[in-house]
């Protein structure tokens, strides 16, 4: 039992911190009061540059390869910061793994590049459907076989990015006849392409300077070659790079937890009450003893996830419990750390209530949470059948 | 042109610092480190002197330390550097200025450095002797807290900071050293690829044994916070009598009422 991380990784969290800590928190704020997504661009592209979009991406493709542990630690140095700029980079990041892992080599080298360079500022994932989100087997986009095109018609929501995406993995019904979750495909459908309308975008109550969008599909002609995997096994794909996110959004929620007690833990050392530092309460030293005890307990699931994911081994029941604890530990990080804040949480000249608001969503998105704990029972069931 | 650049890894300063058990350096148990800063525009400094020469250039990055101080070398070799030596010395903290100079001279001495880029100096101990005391082991001409660097054709053109903001330009002909300052460049953040292709680049273990001949010369006698300073002062009573009682303050104690 080894619990440390290499030196590659120790430098990879030094550079996410130090580049988070000079460049993202600056603008973190400000990013969520306003519409203004320039600040997010710039810094998304020079995340870009340094390497951090395609963390576990082979080095031709424009990759790290540094592995899902370095993944990881990044994710919850970003998201410590910023969590619309950590959600961003960990889409970007599912978004090239997945054509990475079923893409063909012409696919990976149109596009993996594009997303790890900055080229594009960012790629969508999109599965998520009105009808079709915690059952994504229930969707109705369909693409038809046209001779050498499919068309596309249908619609998506909630999906990340969806403005200032270069590229779209989107699934769709190839056939409606089969069984369910057999009968879907994936594609490649770049930004652009006729038919493709981004649509309204949704008002959230974190995670405000990422964006959230409706995908319509209006008979949007793609090229028979924008088919990535095989036909109609695209299901299978999403639910097992979804498992690889979760490692991320976990991360993300770990950050945003950490910020959250960090900020807290530190204000209680300065604010007086009844002539003494609020610390010295033992109701105010509780909190703080629970909240990094979790967050530390979440860490370290999120290493197990990530180090069975690096090492080849299965990997989807850790990662969804780490997702699950790891996002429900940080949410009652951040409330925590209002709470220890007082009034003075609650309002907007103090970081806490953006935390608790950015944290809210990670214990829904990427599988809420009473999927993951499907996803457990139904992995720990199995060896008892 | 074959460039060394010696680095220390300090804690960092962040940290809580108490003593250690001997009383003359610090706790280092549970302490993160990092490269020093001073070091770091060193290191930035050496790695763009070689993108101006060409990839024919060599530099080297030195540190002499515990096993720990791999990884600031390999954020340097991540930053740029070609090659690393890692003196392996896990009491280097227990050595003076004098010793850890006289290390880096006996490696350099016989390796035809054109130029060594150091630090001004160390955030920890702060001393600012080593990079100046390897130049005179060497035999070589130096300037010290360069803001500024320029290379022509085996010249430096080095911009320094001298007291109260007044600059100095200094020129040297290589080989020299150099000690870098805060203000000479902003060092760039390591990129992922390359921390991760720094992994193949060779790091050279050297035993301390083999390079020190030195005995101290200086010795650390304590190590210790310093006295916590008294409370502030708080006046009460009547405005006019503690105006008086402020003005008498200010007088006896202060300059700013003469
Ligand atoms: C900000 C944001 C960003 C997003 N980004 C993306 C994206 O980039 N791409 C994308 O494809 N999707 C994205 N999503 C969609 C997200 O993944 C879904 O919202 C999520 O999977 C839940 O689906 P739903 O909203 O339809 O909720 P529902 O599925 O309707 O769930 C409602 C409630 O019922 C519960 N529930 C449902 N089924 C079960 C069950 N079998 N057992 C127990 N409880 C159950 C759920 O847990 C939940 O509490 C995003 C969503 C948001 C809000």
């Amino acid at each position: 039992m080894f619990l440390e991380l290499t030196e590659e990784q120790k430098l990879i969290q030094e550079t996410a911190r130090e580049f988070a800590a000079a460049e993202l928190a600056p603008v973190a704020a400000e990013l969520d009061g306003s519409d203004d997504r320039g600040p997010l661009l710039a810094n998304l592209k020079k995340l870009a540059e340094l390497g951090f979009m395609g963390l576990n991406i082979r080095e031709d493709l424009g990759g790290a390869a540094a592995g899902t542990v370095a993944f990881s630690v990044a994710m919850t140095e970003i998201a410590r910061a910023c969590a619309s700029t950590a959600v961003t980079v960990s889409v970007n990041n599912m978004v090239c793994e997945v054509i990475q892992a079923i893409g063909s080599e012409e696919q990976k080298r149109a596009y993996i590049p594009k997303i790890c360079s900055g080229e594009f500022a960012a790629a969508s994932f999109a599965l998520t459907e009105t009808g079709a989100g915690s059952d994504p087997s229930g969707m109705t986009t369909q693409a038809v076989d046209d001779g050498d095109s499919f068309v596309l018609n249908g619609a998506k929501i909630f999906i990340t990015s969806a403005p200032y995406a270069g590229v779209f993995v989107v699934w769709a019904v190839t056939d409606k006849d089969a069984p369910k979750g057999k009968g879907i495909s994936c594609f490649l459908v770049e930004a652009g392409t006729p038919g493709l309308v981004i649509g309204k975008e949704e008002k959230k109550m974190g995670q405000h300077a990422s964006a959230t969008n409706e995908v319509l599909f209006a008979d949007c002609r793609i090229p028979k070659s924008a088919l990535m995997g095989r036909l109609n096994d695209g299901f299978r794909t999403a639910v097992g790079e979804l498992a690889g996110g979760r490692i991320g959004i976990g991360s993300l929620g770990l950050g945003v937890g950490l910020a959250a007690m960090d900020y807290a833990t530190k204000y209680t050392t300065e604010r007086a009450q009844f002539g003494q530092k609020i610390s010295t309460f033992q109701a105010i030293q509780w909190m703080i003893a629970d909240g990094y005890t979790e967050l530390e307990a979440a860490r370290l699931l999120l290493m197990n996830a990530a180090f069975r994911k690096e090492q080849g081994k299965s990997f989807a029941k850790e990662a969804s419990m780490a997702k699950m604890f790891a996002t429900e530990a940080a949410n009652r990080a951040c409330y925590k750390a209002l709470q220890m804040l007082g009034g003075y949480g609650y309002t907007r000249d103090f970081p806490v209530e953006r935390y608790a608001r950015d944290a809210r969503i990670t214990a829904i998105y990427e599988g809420t949470n009473e999927i993951q704990r499907v996803i457990i029972s139904r992995e720990i069931l199995r060896n008892f059948a | 042109m074959k460039i060394l650049v010696c680095i220390k890894q300090v804690p960092d300063m962040e940290s809580r610092f108490k003593p250690n058990g001997s009383g003359v350096w610090f706790e280092e148990t549970d302490l993160a480190f990092r490269m020093n800063e001073y070091d770091e525009y060193a290191v930035e400094q050496a790695v763009r002197l070689k993108e101006q020469l060409g990839d024919a250039h060599e530099v080297t990055v030195l540190s002499i330390g515990p096993d720990r101080v791999v990884e600031a070398i390999k954020k340097a070799l991540a930053m740029g550097c070609d090659r690393g030596v890692h003196v392996q010395d896990p009491a280097a903290s227990l050595k003076d200025p004098w010793q850890i100079a006289a290390i880096i001279a006996a490696y350099a001495r016989d390796k035809g450095f054109d130029l060594i880029f150091t630090g001004m100096q160390s955030q920890d101990r702060g001393s600012a002797q080593v990079g100046v005391t390897v130049a005179e082991d060497l035999g070589l001409p130096c300037t010290t807290t360069l803001v500024g660097f320029a290379y022509d054709n085996g010249t430096i053109t080095a911009k320094r900071e001298l007291e109260g903001g007044v600059k100095g330009v200094v020129r040297v002909k290589t080989p020299a050293l150099v000690t870098c300052q805060l203000g000479l460049n902003v060092p760039r953040y390591p990129t992922l690829p390359n921390i991760m292709k720094a992994k193949k680049k060779e790091i050279e273990a050297i035993p301390v044994g083999d390079l020190l001949r030195e005995e101290a010369r200086t010795a650390t006698a304590s190590f210790h916070p310093p006295a916590k300073k008294g409370g502030g002062i708080v006046l009460e009573g009547e405005v006019g009598a503690l105006v008086d009682q402020l003005v008498g303050i200010l007088k006896d104690k202060t300059a700013v009422l003469r």
